[in-house]
């Protein structure tokens, strides 16, 4: 049936931007065990950079990212450094969700002082082209979109796996006291990691200012639904939000034909109840130990 | 904290503040009628939620004062508005009222903006007895609260949106008739009465209503509605849509290549930056609308005119629906040959009820409820532009149906 492969491509497209989205916020908590609610306000601020950057320049939206991924990865050092570094060790993660909610209102303070509360959406000259593929319609827009998440992932991936920063942060992440004592320093370890998340959130932003609106408020729509993604994946792990991102986007677009919008949104809730109640750790991850 | 001192030093301001506005209010007053001013009272939210819109509707009230004060005032007097700020706030705008009526004793009050505060404003109005004929209340809870002062300025409410459209579709001969129809609207009771005045008209017309969306306002894709849509292949689609909502869900149509033969949305394809942001792929879109600048009504010319004048803009619904708030009280006012509190007020209301008033929007006319008893015009984008199509005797241009492909 034609809505079903439909649905089925969109949940797909849907679930790589998905992906792209829960990337920084899992490997936030990884790295330093920080909860950080700013995450997807950062996401529409990239937005809106983007969204400007064509207004104003004239300049195609993905160009943006030649500015945004340095700056917001500096953001993010900044950041660790200056904020999420001077909480105390024991209550970090529950501190961090007070703290980076603060940014998150300042963040949307800001816009709505810079931009307006007015609704804003990128008039690309492609904006409503696609092609048909087996039947069903792939719209450009989505696609770039995809592709922006699968070479940031893909990107970050070989940094982690293949690199001698990747190993230090992997180590980080694994265990701390053991990664100082072989010679790690792991708070600047810890501050490149997040300005690296912070970095895939300009990604994540411009690839979502493509083909939607957004507003100042937007990141509260946001913010639950990607944390189900990362709990769902198991925190910490990248390619288990990646996994949970794809499957859950997959199951929002098909549940939609039945269910209609409203319901389908609940669909983020229910797995992360669920995955609360049957197996905390997460489906996709492993231990928090073995993570990546 | 503010100390103690502070505290009163901002009380004797406030005190000096006040005195000095009743010395300049008690100046200008002469116990009401006369010669005087005719003083207007106006409540508008000029800055919170609804400041946008607020302001359009300030504006079209100047305008209506700066044309009646030309044109030698009304009854030989001058109109003089006094418009207070609500902050978009229901419990600021019974205050203001209270304060219009009350205290400040004009001769007339006419409505702010939104349904949420032309009800509470319209009751207060009614304790006083005073015709309020109001420019933003098309809800529907609006004429089921028993008001008999209240008027609604604009030719219909939004389940009477589409009529002419409604009675143009089921007029067709039966080859060419749709007969699929699918509704995406969103979750607001002005939006989603457009669509479903629609709805029900075409469902007792006989076309069969295959897909039936309702999404949140805070929804920012649209892929999934617009697969539904296009896998029914529904002959027509209908929006019940703001604005955003309205460009993003016809950019998802156009990605998944849906062609219907009718493409009809709410609000959105009037707005001015439509076109471009749905990269001019516009072609045969339909859109009810309240207030044309093209439309012919004999005083929309002299509008539409004199205000461009005033404001180096050409006026748009908000600026309208004022004006026409305006005109219909002058109307009354004229007719009655009154402009004061007091017995003068029911013999406005009265006169009213009874009568017909010829506006920008055109001619209209009320129930009991308040309700006005018209249709919107139908407007269409045909060649890049956005045309009267319907009701045939306003129409700048022929509908095009089927639509050509977008």
């Amino acid at each position: 049936m034609s809505l079903v492969l439909q649905s089925v491509v969109l949940g797909l497209l849907l679930g790589g931007l998905y992906a792209l989205l829960a990337a920084g916020l899992t490997l936030y908590f990884g790295i330093m065990r920080v909860v950080m609610i700013a995450h997807s306000a950062f996401l529409i601020l990239a937005a809106y950079l983007a969204w400007w950057w064509h207004e104003r320049l004239g300049l195609d939206p993905l160009l943006s990212l030649v500015v945004t991924v340095p700056l917001f990865f500096l953001a993010g050092v900044a950041m660790q450094r200056l904020l999420l570094a001077r909480l105390r060790a024991v209550t970090l993660t529950m501190m961090s969700v007070l703290v980076t909610f603060a940014v998150a209102l300042t963040i949307e303070g800001l816009l709505g002082y810079a931009f307006t509360g007015t609704q804003r959406r990128i008039q690309l000259g492609y904006g409503s082209a696609g092609f048909e593929l087996f039947g069903a319609r792939i719209a450009v827009v989505k696609l770039i979109a995809f592709g922006l998440a699968v070479v940031s992932l893909g990107a970050l991936y070989l940094l982690m796996k293949r690199t001698s920063f990747g190993w230090a942060l992997r180590a980080t992440i694994q265990h701390r006291d053991a990664a100082r004592l072989v010679g790690i320093d792991t708070e600047r370890t810890a501050g490149y990691g997040f300005g690296l998340g912070l970095a895939t959130a300009a990604v994540g932003g411009t690839a979502l200012s493509l083909d939607s609106t957004i507003y100042p408020s937007l990141h509260w729509h946001w913010i639950g639904p990607l944390m189900a993604i990362i709990v769902v994946g198991g925190l910490g792990s990248v390619p288990g939000a990646a996994a949970a991102a794809l499957l859950l986007g997959l199951a929002q677009s098909l549940l939609q034909i039945p269910l209609g919008t409203t319901w389908a949104q609940t669909v983020f809730y229910v797995a992360l109840f669920a995955t609360l109640a049957v197996r905390p750790q997460g489906f996709f991850g492993g231990r928090l130990a073995q993570r990546f | 904290m503010p100390s103690p001192y502070r505290r009163t030093r901002w009380a004797a301001a406030l005190l000096l503040m006040t005195t000095s506005l009743t010395a300049c209010s008690g100046g200008g007053e002469d116990g009401g009628g006369g010669d005087g001013p005719i003083k207007v009272g106006i409540s508008l939210p000029l800055t919170g939620d609804f400041s946008e819109p607020g302001q359009g509707v300030q504006q079209g009230y100047e305008a209506w004062a700066k044309i009646v004060n030309d044109s030698g005032g009304l009854l030989g007097r001058q109109v003089e508005l006094k418009i207070l700020d609500d902050q978009s706030s229901a419990d600021r705008v019974v205050a203001d009222y209270e304060q219009l009526i009350g205290s400040d004793q004009v001769d007339l009050v006419v409505g702010p903006f939104s349904t949420r505060l032309v009800v509470p404003s319209a009751r207060v109005a009614s304790e006083y007895g005073m015709l309020f004929v109001e420019p933003a209340g098309a809800a529907a809870e609006v004429f089921t609260q028993g008001f008999k002062n209240l008027f609604y300025a604009a030719p219909a409410v939004a389940n009477d949106h589409y009529n002419h459209l409604a009675e143009y579709i089921l007029a067709l001969p039966a080859d060419q008739r749709p007969k699929t129809a699918a509704y995406a609207a969103m979750d607001d009771p002005f939006a989603q009465g457009t669509a479903y005045g629609l709805k029900a008209k075409l469902e007792a017309g006989g076309v069969k209503t295959v897909v039936d969306e309702v999404y949140p306002p805070n929804t920012t894709d649209f892929g999934s509605i617009a697969a539904k849509i296009a896998a029914s292949k529904a002959d027509v689609v209908v929006g019940g849509s703001q604005y955003q909502d309205g460009v993003n869900l016809i950019v998802a149509l156009q990605q998944l290549n849906y062609q219907p033969k009718l493409a009809a949305f709410s609000t959105a394809p009037t707005n001015p930056e439509f076109a471009a942001a749905i990269g001019n792929k516009t072609e045969g879109i339909l859109a009810p609308t309240g207030y044309s600048q093209d439309a012919p009504y004999p005083s929309n010319k002299e509008f539409v005119e004199k205000y461009t004048a005033q404001f180096g803009k050409a006026p748009e619904e908000d600026q309208a629906n004022a004006y026409t708030t305006g005109q219909v009280v002058a109307a009354a006012v004229k007719a009655v040959g009154c402009a004061e509190q007091g017995d003068c007020q029911q013999k406005l209301i009265d006169w009213v009820h009874a009568n017909k008033v010829e506006t920008v929007v055109g001619t209209l006319s009320w129930d009991d409820t308040g309700k006005p008893q018209g249709a919107h015009m139908i407007q269409q984008w045909v060649g890049g532009d956005i045309k009267i199509v319907l009701p045939a005797d306003v129409k700048e241009a022929a509908i095009v149906y089927p639509k050509p492909a977008w």
